[in-house]
């Protein structure tokens, strides 16, 4: 199975930082073959354009997307899920696109935009933290930054073994589901 | 005469200064613009609102995540299809002015930058030439050539973004058909004029590629925004926000084969500029000859502005003093138009007849009793007014909106107390009438209309000619957008050839050294142009830090509020002079459309969605605007 750990935010935003310094945390590190880490926190549209740039038998097969999302939860908790992959309506698409090309870079902006133009992997894992800071600046709040070695470590669980994200529930974008969300 | 409102006469060698005994002469009073359009008063129309039962509020309630948002109040009369009054409104401050203050110059490109998602780089640079400018250095040619190229490359990315995703869609059967049937109906039988260059054989099949998500003119379009892309990173790195702009040039290393390869992707705007220039070209007339009411869509007075852009490296000095005459020499000649006629190319009278207001902003004043500017004339001795952007203190101040006093973050910039109009069609209309351009073979102006020769690619060799409209509407504005591609990749190509050029004979210097004098006051400011049109930084630096900063954009002009005077901004103006011409009879099916396609029309870039609020609910569209420079 071919794997991206794929980081989504803005640098030093604070917590919103959390997908790029994900992605600089692991790049580092050791990967088996088949597992790539990197930073997709650009226009939507450049995303998909890089997903389609891969020869079909390199495609990837889960992603396991990582950002800070202010949906007003718990300050700093975690919410996994694998997306249903469910679009808004085609006049909610034109709206991502629009955002994607004026320069919005965010979750669900990239999701939908991906996965209308049929450039996302099949199976799609998503690591969200509610973020609490959110002006300009280095470090996370407390709770986020210890939710950032949980993402962590489960960014490189559900990378390297297959069976992981079996266990984690369907969902659409933010979770939406009380099984989704999970204290760090 | 240059100046018409404004106190500013000319002396026998040109020389300007304010006209002797007028008392204060930048004062509201002395200077209103004649024979401007103006609003109802809010009193007034309140009054009909009560009086008369089909005359509704038509709000346009934006909602934005991003920077910057545009939102719209109207009054339509829904019995004789018209609007009453339209209110433009900026719903966020963001105070880059503000934020600037105290930094260091170099800065500014960074932060600045910021301004806009889509026209980063457009604003590094103008902060750069701004600094430039203040600090006394210039940069050496091939510097001037690749930021020509760089800018060019990001209008390529913008302006076709701009004509097929965010407003083609109105132009498209998935909106035209269930707006108006009788139209759509029309497309189908009627064939495309340009058939054997784009390909449709008539306007309707034209119209369902122009299908928002599916049309394979948006699809094209996405991809043609990638090709503009790579084409920029291969000379400035990174796209948004460059790190390669620097006061001096550029940091990029240029070689020959970054040129080629630049230049592989700049030939597929060739045979692009082909197509789209046929497509809004058919786009235009059918629309006129199936209604010519269409004519008035997004109609106002042609008073356009706009400060030049692409420099000659051979004249470019980045001095204030030569401006004048450097401006005149730029691929985009510099120009000012009121009423359709170019009065001005001079860089120095542009300056001098810019003005900020905030009469209906949320910003206390700084002209207060008695007080001097700052700046009473530029370093040439040409007349500045208190409401100048070197002299202008952004205040912010915020409170309750109220359309008879504030109701607006952005500022009210006024050119001789006109409302001018911001676009790159302003960089198309002034080229061809000043007929200044450079010698050349791909662009010829005429004095009323600009030829431009597009290469052989897939199609043949083809002559391009775009000419100054009869009417100023949203169509035209679209036209001239689609025309301003073709002249932008041809004044890349010129630029791509000097480039080689300098390479070839080893000229590969691309910046200057420089220092930030750390003693004194000193004054710059960033004469250039985004995709949209019109840019301008002026900066004044004070013991080597930034003491004021003022970025005008163009959507700080188009989106402008009424004046002290009564006088509508741009979009307030052309949606006033906009007929309903949708079909339909039920308030609740109201869509808007006509609206929309007159704000749309001037390529607001930041995206913000718009509700509006008719009888039957609330229809969620979308205006886009470039809200970068919508606060003070």
């Amino acid at each position: 199975m071919r794997t991206i750990i794929a980081g989504i935010g803005y640098r030093n935003l604070r917590d919103h930082s959390v997908g790029p310094l994900l992605v600089d945390r692991l790049a580092g590190q050791r990967w088996p073959d088949g597992v790539a880490v990197e930073d997709l926190s650009y226009g939507p549209i450049a995303v998909v354009q890089r997903f389609e740039d891969d020869p079909l038998d390199r495609r990837f097969d889960r992603a396991v997307v990582v950002s800070a999302v202010q949906r007003d939860r718990e300050p700093g908790s975690l919410t996994v899920y694998r997306w249903d992959g469910v679009l808004p309506s085609e006049e909610g698409v034109q709206r991502a696109v629009v955002d994607a090309v004026t320069g919005v870079i965010y979750l669900d902006n990239t999701l939908v935009v991906a996965r209308h133009f049929r450039a996302l992997p099949a199976e799609v894992i998503v690591i969200e933290v509610e973020p609490i800071l959110h002006e300009f600046g280095d470090g996370f709040s407390p709770a986020v930054a210890e939710a950032f070695e949980t993402m962590c470590r489960l960014a490189r669980t559900l990378a390297t073994d297959c069976a992981s994200g079996e266990a984690i529930p369907v969902a659409g974008l933010g979770g939406g589901s009380p099984a989704a969300t999970t204290a760090p | 005469m240059c100046f018409k409102n404004l106190p500013i006469d000319f002396d026998s060698a040109g020389k300007p200064f304010l006209r002797g005994g007028v008392a204060d002469p930048y004062s509201q009073a002395t200077a209103a613009p004649i024979g401007a359009p103006t609003q109802l008063t809010a009193e007034r129309v309140e009054d009909l609102l009560r009086r008369n039962g089909h005359i509704k509020s038509v709000d346009f309630d934006p909602v934005t995540r991003v920077a910057g948002a545009l939102a719209f109040h109207t009054v339509a009369d829904l019995k004789a299809r018209r609007v009453l009054e339209a209110r433009s409104v900026a719903t966020l401050f963001r105070g880059y002015e503000v934020i600037m203050i105290g930094r260091d110059p170099r800065d500014a490109i960074f932060i600045t930058s910021r301004a806009c998602g889509v026209c980063g780089g457009v604003h590094g640079t103008c902060s750069a030439l701004a600094t430039e400018m203040a600090i006394g250095c210039c940069p050496p040619p091939l510097g001037v050539l690749i930021r020509n190229l760089m800018l060019a490359l990001e209008f390529l990315y913008d302006n076709p973004l701009h004509l097929h995703l965010l407003a083609g869609p109105d132009y498209s059967q998935a909106i035209v058909e269930p707006t108006n049937p009788s139209l759509y109906a029309r497309a189908q039988k009627t064939e495309a004029p340009h058939a054997e260059v784009h390909g449709y054989r008539t306007m309707a099949d034209l119209m369902t590629d122009l299908n928002p998500l599916t049309g394979k003119l948006y699809l094209e379009a996405l991809h043609m925004t990638r090709v503009a892309r790579e084409a920029y990173v291969l000379i400035a790195g990174k796209y948004p926000h460059p790190q390669t702009i620097v006061p001096g040039g550029v940091s990029s290393t240029i070689t020959l084969t970054v040129m080629n390869e630049m230049f592989l992707r700049l030939a597929q705007f060739f045979d692009y500029s082909k197509k789209i220039t046929g497509i809004w070209d058919d786009i235009t007339d059918f629309f006129y000859e199936a209604d010519p009411q269409y004519m008035k869509v997004g109609a106002r007075r042609a008073h356009l502005i706009d400060t030049g852009i692409f420099d000659d490296p051979d004249a470019y000095d980045a001095t204030y003093a030569n401006a004048a005459a450097w401006g005149n020499r730029r691929w985009a000649t510099p120009g000012a138009i009121v009423d359709g006629q170019l009065v001005t190319t001079d860089l120095h009278r542009i300056n001098m007849g810019i003005e900020e207001f905030v009469d209906h902003s949320f910003y206390e004043g700084w002209t207060g009793e008695g007080r001097t500017p700052h700046f009473p004339t530029d370093s040439e001795g040409n007349p500045l007014s208190p409401h100048h952007p070197w002299n202008k203190i952004t205040k912010p101040r915020p409170q309750g909106q109220n359309w008879k006093e504030k109701y607006t973050w952005d500022t009210t910039p006024r050119w001789d107390r006109n409302a001018m109009e911001a676009g790159c069609y302003a960089r198309l209309w002034n080229t061809a009438v000043a007929q200044q351009l450079p010698d050349n073979p791909f662009i010829e102006a005429t004095g009323h209309s600009l030829k431009v020769r597009m290469p052989r690619g897939a199609l043949p060799e083809m002559e391009l000619e775009w000419h100054v409209p009869k009417v100023w509407n949203a169509f035209e504005r679209n036209r001239a957008r689609a025309h301003c591609v073709a002249f932008t990749a041809m004044v890349a190509m010129n630029n791509w050839l000097a480039a080689m050029d300098r390479i070839k004979n080893g000229d590969l210097r691309t910046s200057t050294k420089f220092d930030i004098p750390q003693k004194g006051e000193r004054v710059g400011v960033g004469f250039w142009g985004a995709g949209r049109g019109y840019l301008t930084h002026h900066l004044v630096l004070d013991r080597g830090a930034v003491s004021n900063y003022q970025i005008v954009t163009p959507s700080t002009w188009n989106a402008s509020p009424t004046d002290a005077w009564q006088q509508p901004g741009p979009y307030e103006e052309a949606v006033l002079n906009t007929p309903l011409l949708e079909e339909s009879d039920d308030p609740a099916k109201f869509r808007g459309i006509d609206i929309l396609r007159a704000i749309r029309s001037f390529d607001p870039c930041m995206p913000c969605t718009t509700h509006i609020q008719s009888e039957g609910g609330m229809i969620t569209r979308e205006v886009n605007t470039c809200a970068c420079g919508l606060d003070g």
